[in-house]
């Protein structure tokens, strides 16, 4: 493989682990409009429900994937039952359950860093795995980037499926058009809600779990990870599980291509400008419906 | 639920008034002492300071007190330490410190973690007389400060980097390539580096920056590799020690000497990496091997905490504490008596003899480690090596 | 109230705390000098995105070139001088890119506000690094700590005294407008872009003043830790528990929740964050009108 395809496959991976961190809140915030601003947080418990599995049972970390996602999805119905069924109920516009979903999720945030940072203290911690390289045409990759950015694929095509052409996707989609509407014509939002919910916090878990085998994780991992995911959600056009590929992809190729081509000191600022002047020239972002 | 909520609010400015009242200075002769300090349990600055800092405090409390208790010139009363997490922030750090020393007036101060957080308590510990042995801060602009109080006994970064420079100059490397994080940390160890290899004749053919927080250094790396240096150097902080380690691993990159730096002296570094780290090298002091003093050391840090300290600057954590523990025990707690004591005084401690000049550790030389095995042996200056060099590295595995 | 006896109110309250360095303890006063840094981002906070609806994370972005104008000018400039060169630094800032970026809504405004904050912070890094040859700044001989107190006071006052005083404006007004329907207040002959505009530059200024005031407390300036996110992030926490519409709430909210985190933060050194956090989640699902609510429903019950 030439040094360019290298080079941009090198960004494209790396964009993939900006979608897997983004899915989640892709379809809580772009769907729902719940400002989850605690789902690094979440993302963090999926990692560390991982490096525990694989560490203390030796349990194989991929084989462990469906567990963390089981076990995340129930617990993001009880956070939903909680803490969020009160604030779809009772407010009065989507801008209310905006401002105060963002406020219960800084509650959360606080409350489960802090909660890790108890249970398992604030050392870094990981253990390796698949990290050893397979050769695509030449070039090298970690095997467990490669992981990573195939889940992101394969979640990104199977959400778009899921949305564009099964009934549950056409329900989804009319409740968040109009949840009233949606009642009315028989759609059981009493069930959906939660359900999107807690599947927005098992693809978090998932994505932590798929982070957790390529970088080391600390409880206070999460917040960073939050900022990258609103970025990619922004970028890409909020609820749009293509948009959220893209943009995660465009983020990692600007970054690679800019630091080949400028200094690697250079390449936050250009990951930044990107965006800003991509947001300036579509107000909605890429995929904007 | 009025009459509740006026309950609680009532609760909350009881407890309020008590908490921030602070307690009382000791009066008695018996009582306790007092020792404070702000660190980070929470936040960004939290794993650099659990792994490497407050875990040698509680264990150094504790020894102490199960050993009848703190020796102030010659009587001997039980430490109390007040530890309180300063949320990985300048601000919250500084009011922190301004109680304990202003307000709660405890008889001595432990440092806070990392170099921004010590530049930011120097001129309290000027204005109430405080010693402070700092284990986590390096840098000139720091030293430059000429802060009576303040005492640096971690190696500053020309001494590291020297050490680096003389070790690689032995195995006749004469071409380099560096990376450093955009820091003030990677700033300093960069411009001592390059003095340094000037001087040994290593030519540095490669040198790149890149801010903190990157999730990809693949690139750089790959055009690095192309060019083939005799040794790779990389400034780093532990995310990116971790990733290059990570990635350089994945393209295969292998020149005859790789180093890294903060994290590479972390026991994690060899739980993440496995056993791909054999022959890596980075910034460390010591090992169990390296004294009986020692191996006594990482034996009671493992009975206490569970866990390994790391190589580099727990051990100067831990000598820190050995350092004031022998102060006070020579002129008690007169905290102007104890920093002239600790400024003109030579301890004993965990990394050898320690004497200060013009506040900064004067004994300790600058030290190459490298992973061999599970152990990050020591291999430069050879006076202090507990293990022969691999030189060439081996390949990756 | 009429707007008078409010500045006149906001006044006698100021000369009132004025007098807290002689009555008060070092950490006391630090303590007060945190919950007057909140008030003053809040209130600002409140004043643009409370009223509008435009939910900023710039507050970092403010706070951090103000501070930085401490880096770069104190010792050279005196500490009277460098304050407002702070806040008007990170004003200009803010009327140059709010004349590019006031035309998004919602998230998209939010995140590309905090995108800002990184750009700037990055961009300071870089050239820093590239013709200092340094990142951070170390700041000697800074200014007594009551010095920094009643500076922070006298901003922090301003800042809620300009708030009132845009509240009662035509400025006021027309930003309440802009938060009801914007489109509507447009056809209504509201320059709704001059309101928008005026309004973000002057939350800026002063959280711009108050990051150049309160850096000289941190010795060693660099861009990581001035444009640390979570004071935005807290900004914005503190104005909407306290009730973003109204201008007690974020001033009471400023000084429940800095006091509460530190009591907290002292009683229980380990598990303080997650009662915060518990008690914030209780909150904001059983009082939605904020803190200020508190006060009416007291009225109210009164009556």
């Amino acid at each position: 493989m030439g040094f360019w395809l290298e080079l941009a496959a090198s960004g494209l991976i790396t964009g993939g682990i900006y979608a897997v961190v983004a899915l989640g809140l892709n379809l809580q915030y772009g769907l729902m409009r719940i400002m989850n601003i605690s789902h690094g947080e979440f993302l963090m418990l999926g990692a560390y429900l991982t490096w525990l599995a694989h560490t203390v049972f030796g349990i194989n970390p991929v084989a462990f994937l469906p567990v963390v996602a089981i076990v995340l999805f129930l617990t993001g119905l009880a956070v939903y039952r909680l803490c969020f069924r009160r604030i779809t109920r009772t407010s009065p516009s989507v801008e209310i359950i905006e401002a105060r979903s963002l406020l219960v999720g800084f509650g959360l945030m606080y409350l489960v860093q802090n909660a890790a940072y108890m249970t398992w203290g604030a050392d870094l911690r990981g253990y390796s795995f698949l990290a050893d390289a397979v050769e695509i045409g030449g070039a090298r990759f970690a095997g467990n980037s490669l992981l990573a950015f195939g889940f992101a694929v394969a979640a990104s095509l199977a959400l778009l499926a899921v949305l564009r052409w099964t009934m549950l996707g056409k329900a989804i989609r009319a409740m968040m058009q109009s949840p009233t509407g949606a009642q009315l014509v028989g759609i059981d939002t009493a069930f959906l809600h939660p359900a999107v919910f807690g599947a927005g916090l098992a693809l978090a878990g998932v994505a932590g779990a798929l982070l957790s085998m390529v970088y080391e994780i600390t409880p206070g991992m999460g917040e960073p990870y939050t900022v990258t995911a609103l970025i990619v959600i922004t970028l890409g056009g909020l609820g749009s599980a293509a948009g959220c590929l893209a943009g995660g992809m465009l983020l990692g190729l600007v970054e690679a291509f800019g630091m080949h081509f400028t200094s690697p000191s250079l390449k936050m600022l250009l990951s930044y400008a990107v965006f800003i002047a991509v947001l300036l020239a579509r107000p909605k972002g890429l995929f904007a419906r | 639920m009025r009459r509740t909520l006026l309950k609680a609010a009532v609760a909350v400015a009881l407890g309020s008034a008590s908490a921030f009242a602070g307690l009382a200075p000791a009066q008695a002769q018996d009582a306790p002492v007092r020792i404070g300090y702000a660190i980070a349990r929470t936040g960004p600055w939290a794993a650099g300071a659990q792994i490497t800092q407050e875990p040698n405090y509680i264990m150094w409390a504790e020894q102490v007190n199960a050993a009848g208790g703190l020796n102030v010139k010659g009587k001997k009363r039980k430490v109390e330490l007040i530890g309180l997490d300063d949320r990985s922030e300048a601000e919250t750090m500084v009011r922190t410190y301004e109680k304990l020393m202003g307000s709660d007036k405890v008889d001595l101060i432990l440092p806070p973690w990392g170099t921004g957080a010590n530049f930011a308590v120097m001129p309290l510990i000027q204005k109430f007389g405080y010693p402070m042995v700092a284990p986590t801060a390096t840098g000139r602009k720091l030293l430059g400060m000429k802060n009576p109080y303040f005492f640096a006994i971690l190696q500053q970064p020309d001494l590291m980097m020297d050490a680096l420079g003389e070790f690689l100059k032995a195995r006749n490397v004469k071409t380099a390539a560096v990376i450093h994080v955009d820091e003030l940390f990677g700033l300093e160890q960069a411009a001592a580096l390059e003095k340094s290899f000037k001087e040994k004749g290593i030519r540095i053919i490669e040198k790149k920056s890149y801010p903190l927080g990157v999730k990809d250094l693949k690139p750089v790396l790959n055009d690095i590799k192309a060019k083939n240096p005799d040794a790779f150097v990389a400034l780093s902080y532990p995310p990116d020690t971790f990733l290059v380690t990570a990635q350089a691993r994945e393209i295969a990159f292998n020149p005859k000497a790789f180093y890294a730096s903060v994290g590479t002296a972390f026991p994690v570094y060899r739980d993440k990496m496995g056993p791909a780290i054999e022959g890596v090298m980075g910034l460390g002091t010591l090992n169990p091997k390296s004294s009986p003093a020692a191996k006594a050391y990482f034996d009671a840090h493992m009975a206490r905490h569970k866990k390994e300290p790391d190589r580099w600057a727990s051990a100067h954590a831990w000598a820190a504490l050995q350092v004031m523990q022998q102060a006070v025990a020579k002129v008690g707690l007169d905290r102007k008596a104890l920093r002239d004591a600790i400024a003109g005084g030579e301890f004993d401690t965990v990394i050898g003899k320690v004497r200060f000049r013009n506040g900064e550790n004067a004994t300790t030389p600058g030290v190459v480690s490298q992973w061999q095995g599970r152990e990050f042996e020591v291999v430069w200056p050879p006076d202090r090596a507990t293990a022969p060099a691999l030189h060439p590295k081996p390949a990756w595995k | 109230m009429t707007l008078r006896e409010l500045l006149g109110a906001i006044a006698a309250g100021a000369l009132a705390l004025a007098a807290l360095p002689w009555l008060a303890s070092d950490f006391l006063l630090s303590l007060a000098l945190t919950c007057l840094m909140y008030i003053g981002l809040a209130v600002t906070w409140a004043m643009f995105s409370g009223a509008t609806n435009y939910l900023s994370l710039a507050t970092s972005a403010f706070f951090g070139i103000g501070a930085y104008v401490t880096a770069w000018g104190f010792g050279s400039l005196p500490y009277a001088l460098v304050v407002p060169l702070g806040g008007l630094a990170a004003a200009a800032f803010a009327a140059l890119v709010g004349a590019g970026i006031l035309h998004l809504r919602g998230a998209y405004f939010a995140v590309l506000t905090f995108g800002l904050g990184e750009l700037v912070r990055h961009a300071i890094t870089y050239s820093e690094k590239t013709y200092a040859h340094t990142v951070g700044r170390v700041l000697q001989d800074a200014p007594e700590s009551s010095v920094v107190y009643w500076t922070v006071l006298l901003v922090a006052a301003a800042a809620v005294a300009a708030c009132a005083a845009v509240r009662a404006s035509r400025l006021g007004l027309a930003l309440a407008g802009i938060g009801a329907d914007e489109e509507r207040a447009q056809t209504l002959g509201v320059d709704t872009r001059a309101a928008k505009i005026t309004a973000f530059a002057i939350a800026a200024f002063f959280a711009g003043a108050l990051g150049a005031a309160v850096a000289v407390r941190w010795t060693y300036i660099e861009p990581a830790s001035v444009f640390n996110p979570f004071i935005g992030f807290q900004t914005v926490l503190i104005a909407m528990i306290g009730g973003a519409q109204t201008l007690a709430g974020p001033m009471i909210s400023a000084v429940v929740f800095s006091l509460l985190t530190e009591l907290l933060r002292l009683q229980f050194p380990y598990a303080y964050l997650i009662v915060l956090g518990v008690l914030l989640i209780v909150l904001v699902l059983y009082l939605p009108g904020g803190l200020a609510s508190l006060v009416g429903r007291w009225r109210r019950v009164r009556a």
